[in-house]
């Protein structure tokens, strides 16, 4: 199946929401982390400190695992195509097919 | 779709892929927990009215019912709902049965003796000191293996996957590595390892984890899949959707001690807690303005497709409560609201109003497909279901967050703590009287369930029983 290209003003809406929307809130959140990582050096609450950073490592540690291998094994390539394969799928399981302008004009 | 996948796909049936009984025990299972909980619920509520019926008797103390109500919702109606919906949705998404039927059956009772075993537990005094927690420590174990056993039975279907997945997959892949993971580290470290206000982080980043890193990927994961085939059509851009999965699972896991503000947790930790939060609130809004494009020239089907209105009313009050969350996180807010009932009324929009709500969409949906009838016994009850269900929430959320504001500006004043009561009096009678209400538009859902299970001979359609929308009925009338 060969997925239709985005419109171009989609592209930049999705573009532009991922780094406003996600800009600010990494700088924060990133500032934050390295304030606490700092304080386990210099401050005699590093015992607090140590279980909150040491979960978040744990789980977005794993989670960061998982992005760099998805990203080196082609999962975003052809991102909008698992939306139409998805409902093909259930087309196919209802007992029906969708046809492939069927899906597109949606 | 590759090539195997798509010559697969043309032998597999519904049938071989969906154990479709093992749904339909869930999602009954589901609702009668359900039920259970939302009585135990009203009793707890009857206690701050001075109306409690079984005062002085041990094994009804309302604090002891109150967990009832927390846990029964959680681990019974939640949990099963969402077994029974990963059961139907797993496997027609991948293309790949679960790994084994005979595991599924074996994990739906023994889910069942871990929440019953519960629902004992703490009726008999043995609760867990933990917040969301309250599963008596002896049953910790056995749950936490029951956790990674569901992991593995829908983790071998996706990991079979060739190419690029879709995003309700990556929601479901990160819920079954996180909940064990938030489930072992809310029960076991301060129970055993770690004291004192640490303890107290701990507790605040599982209760808040076990919403954010199981509810929330798997209610999120059931949407992407339920609300494209409700409204037949893709969602507006799955790229965008992605945004949203990645910053949930980078920005999420912070979030928790934002429930011990003002605590002996040292600040910094708060302020982190506080950022984090906003950070997710912003996640949130690029999954809405995703849902609202998709639903952009098809609005007609919030009027016409039950399983749609749950979902996206639903959605409406997920972005509410997040905002609402992102500033009632804030220290400003914290000062007046900190205890109240702002926050009880914030809880249940998010257990109920979200996730309840959405669970109501996936079984008005499901229901009529797994017992292979045409439509509902009496699709007005279902109306009744929503209206009941809806007017009900939205008066109880305003209705605890106005007293929560009361209580807190009494308090913040040093008013003596009685008149704080005699304030919130009428606000817990209108609270008994929504709740009262829902419990009263659930029971026409489970009514009309009943009802449709024995009628489903008579319901029967004569098209395909997996035809979505049968050729001799329009899609209002089958939803």
């Amino acid at each position: 199946m060969k997925t239709p290209p985005s419109s171009r003003s989609k592209r930049y809406t999705v573009l532009g929401l991922a780094f406003l929307l996600l800009a600010p809130g990494a700088y924060g959140f990133t500032e934050k982390l390295v304030q606490f990582v700092r304080t386990l050096n210099t401050d005699n609450e590093a015992g607090f400190t140590i279980i909150p950073i040491s979960n978040y490592f744990l789980i977005a540690g794993g989670m960061a695992c998982m992005l760099f291998w998805a990203m080196s094994n082609g999962m975003f390539r052809d991102i909008e195509k698992p939306k139409y394969t998805m409902l093909q799928r259930e087309a196919e399981l209802d007992g029906g097919a969708l046809t492939e302008e069927e899906l597109y004009d949606a | 779709m590759n090539q195997s996948q798509s010559s697969q796909s043309n032998v597999l049936t519904p049938g071989t892929l969906v154990d479709e009984k093992i749904v339909l025990y869930y999602l009954s299972l589901s609702l009668t927990y359900l039920i259970i909980a939302m009585l135990a619920g009203l009793l707890y509520s009857l206690q701050f009215i001075h109306m409690y019926p079984f005062e002085g008797i041990e094994i009804f103390s309302p604090g002891r019912w109150r967990f009832v109500h927390t846990q029964g919702v959680a681990y019974g109606f939640i949990s099963n709902a969402f077994l029974g919906a990963l059961q139907w949705v797993v496997p027609r998404l991948t293309g790949h049965p679960v790994a084994s039927r005979k595991l599924s059956w074996f994990i739906l009772i023994a889910w069942q003796v871990i929440v019953l075993a519960t629902v004992v537990g703490v009726l008999t005094g043995e609760a867990q000191a933990l917040e969301w927690g309250e599963t008596p420590v002896w049953i910790d174990p056995v749950a936490l293996l029951g956790l990674l056993l569901v992991a593995y039975n829908f983790l071998t279907p996706i990991v079979k996957v060739k190419g690029p997945m879709y995003v309700t997959l990556w929601y479901f892949i990160a819920a079954f590595v996180w909940t064990p993971m938030v489930y072992a580290m809310g029960n076991f470290l301060p129970e055993y390892f770690i004291g004192g206000s640490a303890a107290g982080a701990i507790g605040g980043l599982f209760i808040h984890d076990l919403v954010g890193l199981f509810v929330t990927p798997i209610g999120w994961g059931l949407m992407y899949y339920f609300v494209p085939i409700a409204l037949k059509k893709p969602i507006w851009s799955h790229g965008l959707s992605l945004v949203g999965f990645w910053g949930l699972a980078f920005f999420y896991p912070l979030n928790g001690i934002h429930h011990f503000l003002y605590s002996p947790i040292p600040m910094f930790l708060q302020y982190g807690a506080i950022i984090s939060t906003i950070a997710v609130e912003l996640v949130v809004t690029t999954v809405i303005i995703n849902f609202f494009g998709t639903l952009r020239g098809r609005g007609d089907a919030l009027r016409t497709n039950m399983p749609v209105r749950w979902f996206y009313i639903g959605m409406v009050f997920y972005f509410t409560t997040c905002l609402q969350c992102a500033f009632h996180t804030t220290l400003m807010f914290q000062r007046i609201i900190h205890f109240t009932d702002w926050v009880v009324g914030h809880a249940h929009l998010v257990m109920y109003g979200v996730f309840g709500f959405w669970i109501n969409g996936v079984m008005t949906y499901l229901f009529p497909r797994l017992l292979r009838t045409n439509g509902w016994y009496k699709p007005s009850w279902n109306s009744w279901h929503f209206w009941l269900s809806g007017i009900g929430m939205l008066v109880m959320f305003f209705d605890l967050m106005s007293a929560g504001l009361i209580q807190g500006f009494i308090w913040k004043a040093l008013a003596p703590w009685s008149d704080s009561i005699t304030a919130s009096m009428p606000f817990w009678k209108i609270r008994t009287v929504s709740g009262t209400a829902i419990i009263i538009g659930q029971l026409f859902f489970v009514a009309n369930v009943i009802m449709t299970w024995r009628k489903a001979g008579e319901l029967a359609p004569k098209s395909s029983p997996y035809d979505p929308t049968p050729s001799n009925q329009s899609q209002e009338q089958y939803t």
